[in-house]
């Protein structure tokens, strides 16, 4: 409910145009979104989705996406990237059921045993409270379970291929780690990670311990931001008993206020604040 | 009524829910720092070409750790030409009851540093300020008087300062405040000036309204 004290036709053009921008520019409504990770070292791959190539020469350590998908269930299949079609597969075929509005990451990794494997994770893409930032650690390595830390302390702990974990964090820039559980000597990191307000930022551990390629990959997904609920600009009341400077227009206040107005009370009032408080 | 709005001194908080949007999740940000897996080869020139295949239109990008975003210039004051409005302004962010919050000084004003900031390529840059202290109207009572071009400056931090021409002045009712309209982060840039108006209500000792007066770069 908004009422104008006066709209300039520029602003209500801004406001028209603001609206007509406000949707996202995307896919049909209700399409699911599947982003894929690749996450297993020194393996080029195609993608197949349906029996159709639909990633091409995808090199490790690529995240490619989202794709726009009706909600439905696909099959799934890597296959090496010189393969005719996706029949001799070295992961999966899986299928995935992905529900309309969805987000998804297929990921493609070691197991912990460092066995290559597929992983299908379902992102959170609910609204974040205003002010706070969305951290979630997903363990694609072959490698033990482990803890991550933010600078000195363990954030997440006990984490195993091929879990979770989610955190709601403020908004910062943290120095970010990952070591075997228990212990706080990096197996990766330490790294600058940036956890931004509104964003949810996925973390993926992947590689191999024994062969020394642990490293970390990195999803984000942005406008998951709220708005405050609130804009609290008043302490006590005493501006509405006393209108604004010698030019004041009293349009919405009304015949009180325009009486205390020529009384003058509130205005000598006033210049005695400021004085004071300055 | 409840006893807990009594006691509140500022501008209660409406509804801390605001309308729901619908999220435009996707997989975005461009890794800045170099891969460091290989890249990929260029694609094959006798790749099938088969009418249902979507590659080309799929973006890839190495998911190494992105670098640390460099800091937008802050806005650090805020005048208004034929007011006595001169505010310093400090970022702020959100207080538990999920408010935006407000400093406590009644020269200062706050700017939403979650959001745009002024300059920025889209959205709104959010700076709001009390509109009355304890016993007294802070400068920010005269926002509702400016009328349509009225100079507004923002100044920044190791950034030049900005004007902007007032729009609009607008009363939003607490009651059906609208958060995301007015904490846009998509769509044209505008500044918001907010504070406090409408009617005092003694019941929820608060305004009825907040007072946001919109306004573009020259």
């Amino acid at each position: 409910m908004r009422r104008s004290i006066f709209t300039a036709g520029a602003g209500a053009a801004a406001i028209a145009a603001a609206l007509a921008l406000a949707g996202p520019a995307q896919a049909a409504e209700g399409d699911a979104q599947l982003a894929v990770l690749h996450g297993v070292p020194g393996l080029t791959v195609d993608v197949w989705v349906n029996g159709d190539r639909t990633l091409d020469d995808f090199a490790p350590g690529t995240l490619a996406g989202p794709l726009s998908l009706p909600a439905g269930a696909y099959e799934l299949a890597i296959t090496a990237s010189d393969a005719a079609d996706a029949s001799a597969p070295v992961i999966g075929p899986v299928t995935v059921t992905l529900a309309a509005s969805g987000n998804y990451t297929a990921v493609a990794n070691l197991d912990a045993a460092g066995k290559p494997t597929a992983n299908f994770f379902t992102n959170d893409v609910s609204q974040i409270a205003a002010g706070k930032g969305k951290l979630t650690v997903r363990h694609a390595a072959a490698a033990p379970a482990v803890d991550v830390l933010a600078g000195d302390a363990a954030v997440v702990s006990n984490l195993a291929n091929p879990a979770e974990q989610t955190l709601s964090l403020d908004p910062a820039t943290i120095s970010a780690a990952v070591a075997a559980t228990g212990t706080t000597a990096p197996v990766i990191g330490p790294a600058d990670l940036t956890v931004a307000e509104g964003t949810h930022t996925i973390v993926y551990a992947w590689g191999s311990l024994a062969d020394n390629n642990l490293q970390l990959a990195v999803q984000t997904i942005e406008g998951l931001h709220s708005s405050p609920g609130s804009v609290p600009g008043a302490r006590d009341g005493s501006s509405g008993t006393s209108p604004a400077g010698p030019a004041v227009v009293t349009v919405g206040f009304g015949a009180a206020a325009l009486a205390l107005l020529l009384g003058g009370l509130g205005v000598a009032r006033t210049v005695a604040a400021r004085r004071a408080g300055r | 009524m409840t006893a807990a709005a009594l006691l509140l001194t500022a501008c209660a908080p409406a509804i801390p829910s605001a309308p729901v949007q619908p999220p435009t999740a996707a997989a975005t940000g461009e890794g800045t720092s170099p891969p460091a897996a290989p890249s990929p080869p260029p694609a094959t020139p006798d790749a099938p070409q088969g009418p249902a295949r979507r590659e080309g239109s799929i973006p890839q990008r190495p998911a190494t750790l992105p670098a640390v975003a460099a800091a937008v210039p802050v806005p650090a004051s805020l005048t208004v030409a034929g007011t006595s409005i001169d505010m310093t302004v400090v970022p702020v962010g959100v207080s538990p009851d999920k408010a935006m919050e407000i400093p406590e000084a009644f020269d200062q004003a706050g700017w939403y540093r979650f959001g745009p900031a002024p300059g920025a390529a889209a959205g709104t840059a959010v700076i709001a300020g009390h509109v009355d202290t304890t016993s007294e109207r802070a400068p920010f009572s005269q926002l509702k008087t400016l009328g349509a071009g009225a100079s507004v400056q923002v100044g920044r931090l190791g950034a030049p300062a900005l004007n902007y021409r007032v729009v609009s002045v607008e009363l939003m009712a607490k009651d059906s405040f609208d958060g995301d309209s007015l904490f846009r982060r998509s769509g044209p840039h505008e500044l918001k000036v907010v504070t406090c108006g409408g009617r005092w209500l003694q019941e929820r000792m608060d305004y009825s309204d907040n007072v946001i007066v919109t306004a573009v770069l020259e």
